[in-house]
């Protein structure tokens, strides 16, 4: 299969703690779905910045998800009900979007997960969107963004569709 | 002393009896003018042992599951009474219990942190109701309390006072303990006599960590021992006030392991097992009926298998902890016994004062501020934020205040419905209590069924003691005690029963007790919901209590309230609904839902003071007495003094690193911690080094909005210059912490920011000369009263929880 084939889907999660994203990662990477990449960041509770990924489409001769700044945005629980605490969640988003990342990524990061907490962005073909959903389960916040098209193009658009509704998301609570 | 007048304390001094000339040619001294006064002969020792937010069906001993051996030993040289009854809140029952009067009447009908301005509400001691201790201080026991107290206004917990409201104003020779509702076992902020000596030296020993419980037992044993040394033949009155199992639920890993797997089959089958086990002991009648599950709580079959270890663990941990509070009241009565005195010692053991708490709500969390402060969190995110502390091995452990959740609390209550804070139900107000005096007791290990009231045990003791009640203390008249003594219970299971009738309210929750007849009026409110559509029913204008249902059970057939009779007997409930408002009235009940006064617009005035001095060596500042920063704009400006070679370590701190913030130096550089209930963490460092010599650093947070929990801008500064930033989006809206204090030159205790965790306590190395707080007021003054409105539910809320 290559990226090109059909829709692609980004799924962004954030949890609350680095286990629980490390464990959704885990499963994912295990779930048989076919995937063009997983990442996930953690920050623990000195600020130290942790970042594991799997980039499938690298091996394919594509760019890699790097390229496409597929980097994991702030996420927000839904902690306090009056609160729009997510306001904040889709312009740091859309600001990691434009950021390379290589030797970024972790500066990105600690500008953006907060202490403690850790977030988990998968990019796979939609016909795998059952198995990313069983593997998925212990984030405290997640969206899912498509787009069709070339693989950098769809990459780019699925992320920024996620992360568009992400913002939404966050700015309803 | 012989034949003296106790009906006036203090006892008055005997005339002088000696002669005195020009010189000691003729004189004759009186040696009773250094004499102090003296217990009637045969005066016991009196332990009074009082364990918190814990449930009937808790302990082994009446059939629980937590083992308790110590409690077990008593009962079987003892007494179990299994109709003892409490109010369904902290305080209020420390008061009862204290005072020998109904709570409201002594101004406790809530807690201390919720100094209401209503009589039956004011957490002040009026003087006309002189307390126990001082009775049985004046007429010449040495007394002192050690572990919780809750029975001082928030707002008095300093070096200001005033002490009349401390522990030893209330008549205790010495207090070693905590002034709140609730404490860390690992580093709790503590007061001894009248001061508070914050977090104890050992919480710094990594090899033999501080454990209060232990602390507790060791200190009250030193003092019997001290007690003894001088004095061979006086006898004391201990009270020994448990911290646990009041959240947050400390214990170390070996005891909350010792029940690994044991509550894996979840609170429903818990129930059951207890329950069976409750007949087979006999502390419950034979026809006794499990009473069902209400709603509120879910089923343990719906709870998710991934969750379903979380749930379990918090179980485990709460058991071990209860178990722990066994061992240690153990240990105290070994040293009793130890100095041959056990049998002469009057030794009443309450387990529980409110039935256990369902305040950790359905979730139960990591940390049990979060749910005083608002903030909602699903069991998965409790979960998680468990695992970013440690996972489930640390649930017990210094970096968490956990609480479980409310359906292990009620399975803690087995047999009866609901828990802490209903009042109107036995769940809230049941709780086991053994008595053990040897010298005295007939029928050892029997059960008695008495219905008894907390407001008893002092009017009990006192008549064991031989002590009347007085008229005056300090020259004023004095309230007659409201309990009714159960002495003859001790020698005949046959005593008729002593009390008649009693009257129950917490938080709006009644009932009325006459004649075996028990009439429950719960408001629909679950405890542990105050949101703003939970407590709209009961507005002013808007409520009206006789209209709520009204339950009606008839007790000597139906132990655990299983049979609600109101339809049946439309009546007696009239009977009791109009007895209630008699007996509400004679005691300060009323108004009803004063403790939630607050949510209803009836606000204290604002403070006025925005300026809030310190200087370098203030500590242990209690954490309902630090500066109001919440929900507003502030600054925080500190004068220091950097050394050459540069400075290192905390400026100012409050509480730690679940709820608080902290302004310090580390690595030559200013920085900001602030943690937002553990779940948010910010930080801001500065971009350039601190100078050195005389340096004026500040904080400012510009609030984005006059909301609670409001996001906002933060500014460091170094001598008015701007040197770094960053925001905060998210602040905590009512509270830090429920017992951490602020401290200025140190972090005292667990710290706020885990960087500096191995150099705690990070003493400031160089010189803090003065910390000042600056509110700023919102600008427009109806945001200042919402805000100000905003604070007080919360306080109220948290008020309600301890």
């Amino acid at each position: 299969m290559t990226i090109d084939d059909e829709t692609t889907d980004v799924l962004i999660a954030g949890y609350l703690s680095t286990d629980a994203a490390h464990e959704d990662y885990e499963s994912v990477l295990g779930c048989g779905a076919h995937l063009w990449g997983a990442v996930v960041v953690s920050k623990d509770l000195k600020g130290n910045v942790t970042l594991e990924q799997s980039d499938h489409t690298v091996k394919e001769g594509a760019v890699g998800l790097g390229g496409v700044g597929l980097v994991v945005g702030l996420f927000a629980p839904p902690l306090l009900a009056a609160t729009a605490i997510g306001a904040a969640l889709g312009a740091v988003g859309g600001k990691a979007l434009h950021n390379k990342i290589g030797s970024q990524v972790e500066k990105m990061a600690e500008e953006t997960i907060p202490i403690g907490g850790a977030g988990l962005i998968v990019a796979y073909p939609h016909s795998a969107t059952e198995k990313l959903e069983a593997a998925v389960v212990r984030s405290v916040q997640k969206v899912v963004g498509e787009a069709e098209g070339n693989h950098v193009k769809a990459l780019k658009g699925a992320l920024a569709d996620a992360q568009k509704k992400l913002a939404e998301q966050s700015s309803e609570r | 002393m012989g034949d003296v007048d106790r009906s006036q304390l203090p006892i008055r001094r005997p005339s002088y009896s000696g002669a005195v000339n020009k010189t000691l040619d003729g004189s004759q001294p009186d040696w009773n003018l250094i004499g102090h006064p003296v217990p009637p002969e045969g005066a016991p020792n009196v332990l009074l042992v009082l364990i918190d937010d814990a449930g009937f069906g808790n302990p082994s001993t009446f059939g629980g599951p937590i083992q308790t051996p110590n409690y077990t030993r008593v009962a079987e040289q003892g007494l179990r009474f299994n109709r003892f009854h409490v109010t369904a809140l902290c305080s209020p029952t420390r008061a009862a219990l204290l005072t020998g009067r109904n709570s409201h009447a002594v101004g406790f009908g809530s807690v201390g942190e919720f100094a209401g301005g209503f009589p039956g509400y004011s957490a002040t001691l009026p003087r006309d109701c002189a307390p126990l201790p001082r009775i049985l201080k004046d007429n010449g026991y040495s007394t002192a309390a050690f572990g919780k107290w809750h029975l001082t206004p928030d707002g008095q917990q300093g070096p200001a006072g005033p002490f009349d409201r401390w522990p030893n104003g209330w008549g205790f020779d010495y207090f070693y303990g905590f002034l709140g509702g609730g404490a860390s076992q690992w580093d709790p902020c503590l007061a001894e006599n009248q001061k508070i000596i914050g977090t104890p030296a050992e919480y710094y020993d990594t090899d033999n960590p501080y454990y209060f419980p232990d602390a507790m037992a060791d200190r009250t044993i030193e003092w019997l021992h001290g007690v003894r040394a001088q004095d061979a033949h006086k006898p004391f009155f201990a009270y020994f006030s448990t911290g646990c199992s009041h959240a947050p639920h400390h214990v170390a890993k070996s005891w909350a392991d010792k029940y690994q797997g044991k509550f894996d089959q979840g609170w429903d089958k818990l129930r059951e097992e207890t329950f069976a086990r409750q007949k087979e002991l006999g502390v419950i009648p034979v026809d006794t009926e499990l009473t069902p599950r209400d709603e509120a709580f879910p089923a343990w079959v719906d709870v998710p298998d991934n969750l379903k270890a979380f749930y379990a663990r918090q179980m485990e941990v709460y058991a071990g902890f209860s178990e722990n509070a066994d061992y240690n009241v153990g240990r105290v009565i070994d040293a009793i016994d130890e100095l041959g005195e056990l049998d002469n010692t009057l030794v009443i053991w309450i387990w529980g004062d409110n039935g256990a708490s369902m305040e950790g709500t359905i979730t139960g969390s990591f940390n049990e501020l979060t749910m005083q402060n608002g903030i909602p969190l699903t069991d998965e995110m409790q979960l998680q934020l468990s695992e970013r502390y440690g996972g489930l091995d640390q649930w017990g452990a210094a970096i968490m205040d956990p609480h479980y959740s409310a359906a292990w609390a009620w399975a803690g209550n087995t047999p009866f419905q609901w828990g802490k804070q209903v009042g109107s139900h036995l769940g809230g107000t049941r709780n086991p209590m053994v008595i053990h005096w040897p010298a005295r007791i007939e029928g050892a290990g029997e059960l008695r069924s008495q219905f008894t009231n907390v407001t008893d045990v002092a009017t009990t003791i006192l008549e064991l003691a031989g002590i009347p009640q007085p008229d005056t203390v300090d020259g004023i008249a004095q309230e007659p005690m409201h309990g009714t003594s159960f002495a003859a219970t001790l020698t005949d299971a046959d005593a008729p029963e002593h009390r008649t009738q009693q009257h129950f309210e917490t938080i709006g929750n009644r009932a009325m007790y006459k004649d075996g007849w028990w009439l429950a009026m719960k408001t629909d409110r679950i405890p542990w919901v105050l949101t703003p559509d939970a407590l709209k029913p009961y507005a002013p204008g808007v409520w009206d209590p006789d209209a709520g249902r009204a339950e009606l059970y008839y007790l000597p057939d139906d132990f655990s309230q299983a049979h609600d009779l109101a339809a049946d007997y439309p009546e007696k409930v009239q009977e009791l609904k109009d007895l209630f408002w008699e007996e509400a009235e004679r005691y300060k009940v009323l108004p009803l839902l004063a403790a939630m006064s607050t949510f209803f617009g009836m606000v204290p005035p604002i403070p006025q003071e925005t300026t809030f001095e310190f200087r370098g060596d203030v500590q242990n500042v209690l954490s309902g007495m630090i500066p109001r920063i919440y929900n507003r704009s502030y600054a925080i400006t500190a004068d220091l003094v950097v050394p050459e070679g540069g400075a290192e370590g905390v400026i100012v701190a409050e509480a730690d690193h679940l709820g608080g913030f902290t302004l310090y130096v580390m690595d030559g550089k200013l920085t900001h911690a602030y943690s937002m209930m553990g779940v948010f963490i910010f930080k801001q460092v500065a971009e350039e080094n601190l100078p050195t010599g005389e340096v004026t650093v500040r904080m400012e947070f510009a609030a984005d909005e006059a909301k609670p929990a409001t996001g906002g801008e933060v500014t460091l500064f170094v001598d008015d210059r701007p040197v770094g930033k960053g925001r905060m989006d998210h602040t905590v809206p009512i509270r830090f912490s429920g017992y951490a204090g602020m401290d200025i030159g140190r972090d005292n205790g667990g710290v706020v920011d885990l960087a500096y965790e191995d150099k705690k306590p990070f003493a400031f190395r160089g010189a803090v000369k003065k910390v000042t707080f600056d509110i700023t007021p919102h600008l427009v003054a109806q945001d200042e009263l919402d805000v100000h409105t905003a604070e007080q539910h919360g306080q109220a809320a948290h008020a309600l929880s301890e």
